[in-house]
């Protein structure tokens, strides 16, 4: 004589956590192209070979660091959040929108066969909110700035968000993305006669230089896909250095409180950009 | 967890923990959701602005202090936000100090108080269902609201007062403690230094939050960095962590949360430490229990401690965690003409030593940053209690049903001796609650679980049977074989304690949400039998009038399922509908025209 059960079979809740595999379209196996050889953060053709022997050796599995954030900063309007929007969710929305403070998307890649994620924080242009800004700056491992290519002020104020964001970190750990946006709306004279400045101005600030449109797509995965791959590239090198030398000295410190990192993080603050 | 402590879902608990060899998942910070998460099913993308929010949050208050108005709800945010006056006038008191004990610098505390009558939910069903899979304890709180605080007050020559008071406070209906102070910690400094636009962008970043489903793993992105907690279900087995950092590299990058809403249980009981098997019986029973605390931060600790160590049983009184002189309860609860009521108050202010002199269990708690060890082992007698100096200990002439268990005093005392970590204390301390509580409730959950009517009695054709009915004695019975003893060594007179406890509010409580879930489990097992049935063979023998009675009759079971989430198998109402579709189609034209239009709820 079976007991009516008074317990649900309800799906076990560990099952849940298992996260969907990688989208096919984020998976990254060559380190792509740089957009102009003038201004690259390097002109290498493929990805470092140590890079590439750890990830094949599955020895990333000890660095254990497979996150980057990213910020995004840049003029009013210049298009930052349409940038990431077409990106992330492959859509143009033709209305402004301004961003409140901060939006924030998390994008899943796979780079030579490592999980990898990036945190894309695309904080806001707007004066209101430049106070707040650098709460959101902390931590980043890659900074884009972005100007709108038809927009000259903006190539100027570059300097000046730079010098915002770097404020909050570690210029030596710090790769830097220099975007021009709304391709589309320049014509190719007018684009060849401006570019120079664009690229000096990446020089000057060891930026890597890309021209993008956010409304036909023109080279945004591209771009995206070259952010990822050198986050990537320069994490598990990073790390790959630190093993070595732990190694080396046989002993693991461990650094005890979260805010302890963040005091020591705090006192080398730049000051590349003064 | 209490609703579901048979032994079946133990088993079935211990069976998933077994595939992953009982081990805690670690997620690695590259295993993140997606902000927006997969969608189980809900329609994530059909919220608007706002809703998500909502759903954490019910709106974020600045109060400060005006010189001739006194505290005052400086900001509400989101403006839209609601709150009646009485509401505000709470939130007011209750989020500054009400006594001069200083709390110079930050100070972070909780309060709990009562919804105004009559505020409606805008968002009723969107909300309800999404803690479905929630502990009890970790519900929505349906008639109340928490506010959790930020307090500063610093020295400031430029203002008149002399003082900068101010405080930040988050106002939800949920009970994620850890989480939610957490939260302010990132918040409220910020926003002190930066105004109005850092509220703004928090909010923002909220709004922006998946839903809190109980049992994902959320990333919730709040300035500049993400959270990662998970909310607990009441499927999984009580005393583990899911959730545990595996590096600690990003910090800067990521935050993780063992856990929302577990306080050191181990840190708040220490000035009364001697007692806390004391304390669990008088908060088992209800009783009308007092915390004096030097500060609001101690006295909302200390209270949400001893609500929390009967878990996974819910404290179904109510409780205020800082309750002040001006609380819209105050006369209610403080009156002389009725006995005390069964609730746990969190007080600082010296004036209620007198006024509830006459309570008959209070707990003092001196300042927690002398770590002086509690040295009174004697409880106190109340008549001891006058003066406004008096000593920390537990004023109380109780008698405890129990024998005192002494090993669990040597081992925290052991502890003690040998600096053991606080977190260490705390893990010992949970886990002699939780094997308590458990050893006392496992024979009323046994009990119960037999009131379920026989399989066999559930028949497609009646209605769904009635459950048996709790009879006091029957269950006292069943103590002599499959009593507390099988899972405790603690002797004493537990009968005594049965008995006490089957006439409180934390029995009414249980047992109510435990029949609730049984009458669930037996419509749904009803539904699964109807389903089962061949109805078109059924229908051939019956008239016109009556099929069309059938129709409407499943169609009312339909709506009730998925109206109540009833816990039916997969694909059981799926099948129901087919079935009301093909009785529907074998009559005729014109009835059909009229038995498809969609019911009307």
């Amino acid at each position: 004589m079976k007991k009516a059960s008074g317990i649900s079979s309800e799906p076990s809740a560990f099952i849940m956590s298992v996260l969907p595999p990688v989208r096919k379209d984020r998976i990254i196996s060559q380190l792509p192209k740089c957009f102009s050889k003038g201004a690259a953060l390097h002109t290498e053709d493929g990805f470092h070979a140590k890079v590439k022997t750890a990830c094949q050796e599955q020895r990333t599995g000890t660095v254990g660091f497979k996150i980057s954030k990213v910020i995004v900063v840049g003029d009013l309007a210049v298009g930052k959040t349409c940038l990431i929007n077409r990106f992330c969710k492959d859509v143009f929305d033709k209305n402004y929108k301004a961003t409140i403070g901060v939006d924030f998307e998390m994008e899943r890649f796979e780079v030579l066969g490592v999980p990898f994620s990036l945190q894309l924080w695309d904080t806001a242009g707007q004066e209101r909110f430049k106070c707040i800004a650098s709460t959101y700056y902390r931590g980043a491992q890659a900074i884009i700035i972005v100007f709108d290519l038809t927009d000259v002020a903006s190539l100027h104020h570059t300097r000046q968000w730079l010098e915002d964001a770097m404020k909050e970190n570690d210029p030596t750990n710090v790769l830097l993305f220099l975007v021009g946006t709304k391709k589309d709306l320049i014509s190719p004279a007018q684009y060849s006669a401006n570019v120079q400045d664009a690229i000096n101005v990446a020089q000057e600030m060891k930026a890597e230089y890309w021209a993008v449109s956010s409304l036909s797509g023109e080279n945004v995965k591209e771009f995206f896909f070259r952010v990822a791959s050198l986050t990537f590239e320069a994490n598990v090198l990073a790390e790959l250095e630190k093993s070595n030398s732990r190694r080396i000295g046989d002993v693991v410190k461990i650094s005890n409180t979260t805010s302890n990192l963040y005091a020591t993080s705090k006192k080398k603050q730049p000051n590349c950009c003064q | 967890m209490a609703s579901q402590g048979s032994e079946e879902i133990a088993e079935q608990t211990e069976e998933a923990e077994a595939t992953h060899d009982g081990d805690c998942l670690s997620i690695s910070p590259a295993e993140e959701m997606p902000a927006d998460g997969p969608g189980d099913g809900e329609p994530e993308q059909l919220l608007l602005p706002w809703d998500r929010f909502s759903a954490w949050l019910h709106c974020i208050c600045v109060v400060g202090f005006d010189l001739e108005l006194g505290q005052a709800v400086e900001v509400i945010y989101p403006h839209h936000s609601k709150l009646t006056e009485k509401e505000k006038m709470s939130i007011c008191y209750l989020s500054f100090p009400d006594s001069n004990s200083g709390c110079l610098g930050d100070t972070q505390f909780c309060f709990r108080f009562r919804q105004a009558a009559g505020r409606k939910s805008s968002l009723g069903c969107f909300l309800d269902h999404f803690d479905r899979d929630a502990p009890v304890c970790l519900k929505r709180d349906q008639g109340h609201f928490y506010g959790y605080v930020y307090f500063r007050q610093v020295r400031d020559k430029t203002l008149k007062r002399g003082y900068f008071q101010k405080s930040l406070v988050l106002i939800s209906k949920l009970p994620y403690v850890t989480f939610f102070h957490s939260l302010l910690k990132l918040i409220a400094p910020e926003y002190f230094e930066k105004q109005e636009p850092c509220l703004e962008a928090a909010c923002n970043d909220i709004d922006r939050w998946p839903t809190p489903y109980p049992g994902k793993i959320l990333s919730l992105p709040i300035m500049g960095v993400v959270m990662k907690l998970r909310i607990p279900t009441c499927y999984d087995k009580p005393g583990t962590s899911q959730l545990v950092q595996s590096t600690s590299s990003d910090s800067l990058v990521s935050v993780v949360l063992p856990t929302i809403h577990e306080v050191d249980l181990f840190r708040c009981f220490y000035p009364v430490f001697f007692h806390i098997q004391m304390l669990w019986e008088l908060v088992l029973l209800g009783e009308a229990l007092v915390v004096m605390a030097p500060s609001p931060a101690e006295s909302s600790d200390t209270v949400l401690a001893l609500v929390s160590c009967i878990a996974p049983l819910r404290y179904c009184s109510d409780f205020r965690p800082y309750f002040t002189i001006h609380d819209s309860e105050f006369k209610e609860y403080t009156t002389r003409t009725q006995a005390p009521p069964s609730v746990i108050l969190g007080v600082t202010n010296p004036f209620f030593a007198k006024t509830l002199q006459h309570w008959p269990h209070i707990i003092r708690i001196g300042d927690m940053k002398q770590t002086e060890m509690a040295k009174q082992m004697k409880v106190k007698k109340l008549k001891n209690l006058k003066t406004l100096d008096s000593k920390p200990g537990v004023y109380t002439a109780y008698k405890p049903f129990l024998n005192k268990d002494d090993d669990i005093i040597k081992q925290l005392q052991k502890g003690v001796q040998q600096k053991r970590p606080s977190e260490a204390q705390n893990a010992i301390l949970r886990r002699y609650f939780l094997e308590l509580t458990q050893s006392f409730i496992i024979p009323l959950e046994r009990y119960v679980a037999s009131l379920m009517p026989l399989q066999k009695s559930i028949s497609a054709w009646k209605s769904p049977p009635h459950l048996k009915p709790f009879v006091q004695e029957e269950f006292m019975k069943t103590l002599e074989k499959a009593g507390p003893q099988l899972t405790s060594r603690l002797k004493g007179d537990w009968i005594g304690l049965y008995r006490q406890f089957l006439k409180s509010p934390n029995f009414d409580g249980w047992f109510r949400n435990r029949r609730k879930e049984m009458i669930q489990k037996l419509e749904a097992l009803h539904l699964e039998a109807l389903c089962e049935e061949d109805l078109q063979q059924r229908i051939q023998k019956h008239t016109e009038v009556e099929t069309v009675d059938l129709v409407l009759k499943l169609k009312d079971k339909l709506t009730q399922a998925e109206r109540e989430k009833l816990p039916v198998g997969a694909g059981t109402l799926a099948k129901l509908q087919t079935h009301i579709d093909s009785i529907i189609l074998s009559l005729p034209e014109d009835l059909q025209g009229i038995l498809h239009k969609p019911a009307t709820p």
